[in-house]
């Protein structure tokens, strides 16, 4: 009897599970091939890492002012000058990028990046006094910045041990220390703390975001950047290397502590110690993701929205005005956050993306919608790593051969592109090259 | 100044016609555009001329055994309508797309149309009016036909049944003025004005131009055709449509009802108030039912065509004065609304109510063209500073002391213009952008041209009322037929004048049109 | 019988967790009463992980402390003992999940070694590092 060797070489081939039945299988397979929720083309990488390189750059001003307003201006009742930022934040030293880093992610310089500090100088209009630049907006905008550090703060419990933190004794104590050293002689705002102790102590939450979302940011501005070098090298294969190198670095910075610090006359006060052992990835980055990229609130704009006829959700947690999900085409228009980011975000695009808006759609025209959708394209992309990150921290490895393991890894994958199921999902768009 | 200018008046559209026949193949369209509009930008300069230099009539016998003779005179009525016929026909040939299908045959047809109002405006001879007015018809006949939307055959055919019925009862009445006149036969404007006719005789004539020009206009019953032909004829033909032939129905009822038969007039003016104040509402309520913009805009124009009625109902000074200044203000506010419309169609496809939102969007929509028609739609709305507020205003006030009822009546409808205007612009301007069909280039200067420069002017006639009224105040007060009670102290409408005199051409002079 | 900490340092593969929980200075605990029960992650456990993942938890001693006692339960559990609920509260806070008996695997870590006993409880050896969520 002939062993059927043919037969027994196909059954090895077949895949150990069958395949997919979701509306979005093709993407399900692609991530349990490896891929991201990209799909993995020339164009899209090239996209994707221009626009996180003009996102740095931004980016690079943000997190050093969160900081400095978490940590120096802190409850100034008027904080007219909170945007111009000390020059020791803009040389603070970025914690992975430069010699001094203990993990070095970019290869930069720890400083402030030059194209921000020239761009802070100049602006669009030429060199004018700063407050000149400050009140035409001709400036980085810091309100988008405060914009996610809101929706942090408004949607609070989304994982990770933050925000139940905010509400514990230890760090009512710590903010009640920091408040009356705060305003030690001022008799004014010491009595109306005592009149409105709550009042305050919701004020330093709120700082404490800025200071977790800008700690959480100082990652991100050193990854990107090594990513478009990386990119300029030539290092980037395809939209998957891109992602790869996202996961590996979640993964790097996972354990870095989020604290908040504030100094107040020289004298440092821990609001929340970094003994307290909150972590960049529980507490700063999946919050980040799920109030940024997924939720946010509805834009003020053009479209209004009613909600006793249910067009906003009763829930929090089915909000699904983020990125991942937001229409693009009001950007330009007053009222709408993402539109300061992608007018932050013109001012840094890499010379390949300005060609290649030359030559779609409305030209230089729409550039601001066009790099928007590119923004969107990028952000499917870091959702995908942090969706493989946490398939790879939680569940199976993609080439486990046990199949309850790729079950489970297939339902994982399901589960979250369930998210994507509801109309407002730009994921169907962003898997062609016509969507700009 | 000699009668020459009146004389090129007319013949600068058949040199027009003539050298578009002519021009070589490889002429490009949008150059034959440029073109086709200069005959008509050259009327309105020559109009600016006869304005501060009055030309002579010119008299020229041409079929003397019909009484036919080619007998042109400007007064303060026509000349107005003549500076609007010119430039609103050159700017809708302007506002045509640069790739216009068949372009020498269309601007010739455009010009053919324009040399037909521009006859009737300028003819001081009833047959002269009576063949302008039959010449008109038949480009634009085929204008609707050949160019527009799909079922653009069948409004052709009812446009031309339309206006074969309208044409029909002009020749009847003008004929009726002829034979019945006691004095004798004759077509002379001079003749029809001192025409001896019995009230018997009066009523038909005036049921006779009352169809023919109701029609036209067209007023509430007589719309039937408008509504659709406004929907499906192309952009520039509208413009013309409704900018400048329509203005010959209201012009026509001022020249010979309210002129030539003033004792009929002022006996059937409450019916025909009546049917002005139909109108304002009737098109008023129906636009704001309309889902799509042309057709809105069709009885948005029905409504104010209304209030022009209204105003010619009542017939005293300041009300014709109204009537003069609405068909100036309308006829710039329709023009604009749809050269707005034109370019929102040529943009995006379609000019469906519901499949439009999103296009104020300053990045991706149509932002400079909303601008220009949230303008024209406050103007049709009469929001104070635009060029339809005084005209509104002085034919609700001319016509308040004569036919208060539908005064009041007229005044709730063009309330109802906001409604629609807001509503349009709402859902049109406002709202979501579909990103899946909203992939068109932007406009481009030369296409919002022909809409800017109805923009300056909505705005200008706005700030300066005296550009719609001041043409014809002499004119307008002989021709009125009731005197202004309140500014008399009379009380009730009475008969001013039982014979009308209009011959003399007299025009107000520039000081008198600047603001004093 | 040895403790927990001594127990590990005979076996020989647990290099990479024994210096992690002397900087995150839980050996004390370890050797304390307790009873506990530890899922001991192997060298290569760690060694899997992306590079930098450990530097960064060890340069941060609080942080990496707070993913240790995720691999500790209070009280000495044995396998069969274990296998009986689904989620065993940890010393971090988050619950630590059994997904199967046979084999027996913790959250998605598979167990390599189960009933490890010692004098302050009961170690599992387990082929991958946990983490919450």
């Amino acid at each position: 009897m002939t062993p059927p060797t043919a037969a027994v070489t196909e059954t090895v081939r077949q895949p150990l599970i069958p395949p997919s039945t979701h509306p979005y299988a093709d993407v399900i397979h692609r991530l349990e091939a490896g891929g991201s929720m990209l799909p993995d083309t020339p164009e899209n990488l090239m996209q994707i890492i221009g626009i996180y390189k003009a996102y740095a750059v931004p980016m690079d001003f943000y997190w050093r002012d969160l900081l400095y307003i978490a940590e120096r201006v802190f409850l100034n009742p008027l904080p007219a000058f909170k945007y111009f930022i000390s020059q020791d934040y803009l040389d603070l030293p970025n914690s992975y990028a430069g010699e001094q880093s203990k993990l070095r992610i970019w290869r930069g310089g720890e400083k402030a990046h030059p194209e921000l500090l020239e761009f802070m100088a100049k602006g669009e209009t030429g060199k004018l006094p700063k407050l000149l630049h400050h009140l035409w907006h001709d400036r980085i905008n810091m309100e988008f910045a405060e914009a996610c550090m809101q929706a942090m703060l408004w949607h609070q419990n989304m994982g990770g041990r933050f925000n139940d933190y905010l509400a514990s004794d230890a760090y009512r104590a710590n903010a009640d220390r920091a408040i009356k050293a705060y305003f030690r002689g001022n008799p004014l705002m010491l009595g109306l703390y005592r009149l409105f102790p709550e009042m305050f102590m919701e004020q330093v939450k709120q700082m404490s975001y800025y200071a977790n979302l800008g700690l959480f940011w100082e990652v991100m501005a050193p990854v990107f950047f090594e990513m478009s070098d990386i990119y300029d090298e030539g290092g980037f294969k395809g939209v998957p290397d891109a992602m790869d190198f996202l996961v590996n670095g979640i993964f790097a910075v996972a354990g870095r502590p989020i604290y908040h610090h504030v100094y107040i006359n020289g004298e440092c006060i821990e609001i929340i110690p970094k003994s307290e052992g909150f972590t960049w990835l529980y507490e700063a980055a999946l919050p980040y993701v799920e109030a940024v990229f997924y939720r946010t609130a509805p834009f003020r704009g053009t479209k209004s929205y009613n909600a006793q006829a249910y067009q906003v959700p009763a829930e929090q947690a089915d909000f699904h005005y983020g990125i991942l999900y937001a229409d693009v085409f009001p950007v330009g228009s007053a009222g709408i956050p993402p539109t300061l980011l992608m007018q932050d975000m013109l001012h840094f695009l890499p010379p390949y993306l300005v060609d290649l808006y030359k030559n779609h759609k409305r030209g230089e025209a729409d550039q601001l919608i066009q790099l928007g959708i590119t923004f969107q394209r990028s952000m499917y992309n870091v959702t995908s790593a942090v969706i493989q990150a946490l398939r790879g921290a939680l569940l199976y490895p993609l080439d486990d051969t046990d199949p309850e393991h790729l079950l489970a890894n297939r339902r994982f994958f399901e589960a979250q592109m369930d998210r994507f199921l509801r109309p407002e999902a730009r994921l169907p768009q962003v898997q062609t090259q016509d969507y700009r | 100044m000699g009668p020459t200018p009146l004389a090129l008046l007319l013949v600068l559209p058949l040199v027009g016609t003539l050298v578009l026949t002519l021009l070589p193949a490889g002429f490009s369209s949008a150059r034959i555009r440029s073109v086709a509009a200069l005959p008509a930008a050259l009327q309105v300069l020559l109009a600016l001329i006869c304005w501060q230099h009055p030309p002579a009539d010119l008299q020229l016998s041409w079929l003397p055994t019909l009484g036919l003779s080619l007998d042109l005179g400007l007064d303060g009525l026509s000349l107005p309508l003549v500076l609007l016929c010119g430039l609103l026909t050159s700017l809708a040939i302007l506002s045509a797309p640069a790739d216009q299908n068949r372009p020498r045959l269309f601007f010739s047809l455009m010009l053919l149309t324009n040399l037909g109002v521009m006859g009737a405006f300028l003819a001081r001879n009833a047959l002269l009016f009576l063949l302008a007015f039959e010449l008109v018809l038949i480009p634009l006949t085929l204008l609707i036909a050949t160019w527009g939307g799909e079922r653009r055959a069948g409004a052709a055919i009812r446009y031309l049944l339309y206006s074969a019925v309208s044409g029909l009862c002009m020749l009847a009445a003008v004929l009726a003025f002829a034979w019945f006149n006691a004095a004798g036969p004759g077509f002379d404007f001079a003749d029809l004005a001192s025409a001896e006719l019995t009230p018997e005789a009066q009523r038909w004539i005036l049921a006779l131009l009352l169809l023919a020009f109701g029609l036209k206009l067209p007023v509430v019953p007589l719309h039937g055709w408008q509504p659709f032909t406004y929907g499906q004829a192309s952009t520039p033909v509208v413009i013309l449509l409704a900018g400048v032939v329509s203005k010959l129905g209201a012009y026509g009822l001022l020249r010979f009802g309210v002129g030539f038969l003033p004792e009929a007039w002022t006996a059937w003016s409450p019916w025909i108030a009546a049917a002005g104040a139909i109108s304002a509402v009737y098109g008023a309520l129906n636009a704001i039912a309309q889902t799509d913009i042309r057709r809105l805009m069709a009885f948005s124009s029905l409504g104010h065509m209304g209030l022009l009625v209204l105003a010619l109902a009542a017939a005293t000074p300041l009300s014709l004065q109204g009537a003069i200044a609405q068909m100036l203000a309308h006829g710039l506010i329709v023009a604009l609304l749809f050269a707005c419309v034109g370019l929102i169609e040529r943009k995006t496809g379609t000019t469906s109510i519901p499949e439009l939102s999103g296009l104020m969007n300053p990045l991706r929509g149509l932002p400079f063209t909303m601008g220009m028609l949230l303008l024209a739609l406050m103007a049709a709305a009469g929001i104070p500073g635009l060029a339809g507020f005084p005209a509104e205003l002085v034919v609700f006030e001319g016509s308040w002391t004569a036919f208060p009822v539908a005064t009041l009546i007229s005044l709730i409808a063009s309330g109802f213009t906001a409604v629609y205007a807001i509503r349009l612009f709402n859902r049109v301007g406002f709202g979501r952008l579909d990103n899946t069909h909203a992939d068109w280039a932007h406009t481009l200067w030369s296409e919002r041209a022909p809409a800017m420069v109805l923009t300056v002017l909505v705005i200008a006639a706005g700030l300066w009322p005296t550009a719609l009224t001041g043409w014809s105040e002499a004119e307008t007060a002989g021709l009125a037929v009731r005197a202004q009670p309140f500014l008399l102290g009379a009380s009730g409408p009475t008969i001013a004048r039982s014979s009308t005199t209009l011959v003399a051409v007299t025009l107000p002079s520039a000081p008198e049109l600047l603001p004093s | 019988m040895a403790n927990i900490i001594e127990t590990a340092k005979g076996a020989g593969c647990f290099g990479t967790l024994l210096t992690a929980v002397e900087v995150a200075g839980l050996t004390g605990a370890l050797e304390g009463p307790g009873p506990f029960t530890v899922f001991a992650p192997v060298d290569d456990a760690f060694a899997a992980l992306p590079p930098g993942t450990v530097q960064t938890l060890v340069d941060n001693p609080p942080q990496l402390g707070r993913i240790l006692k995720f691999h500790v339960l209070s009280g000495a559990y044995s396998r069969e003992v274990l296998v009986t609920q689904p989620e065993w509260e940890s010393l971090e806070g988050a619950p630590v999940a059994i997904r199967r008996a046979d084999p027996f695997e913790v959250k998605n870590a598979t167990v390599v070694s189960a009933d490890i006993v010692c004098d302050n409880g009961i170690v599992h050896v387990i082929d991958r590092v946990i983490l919450p969520g």
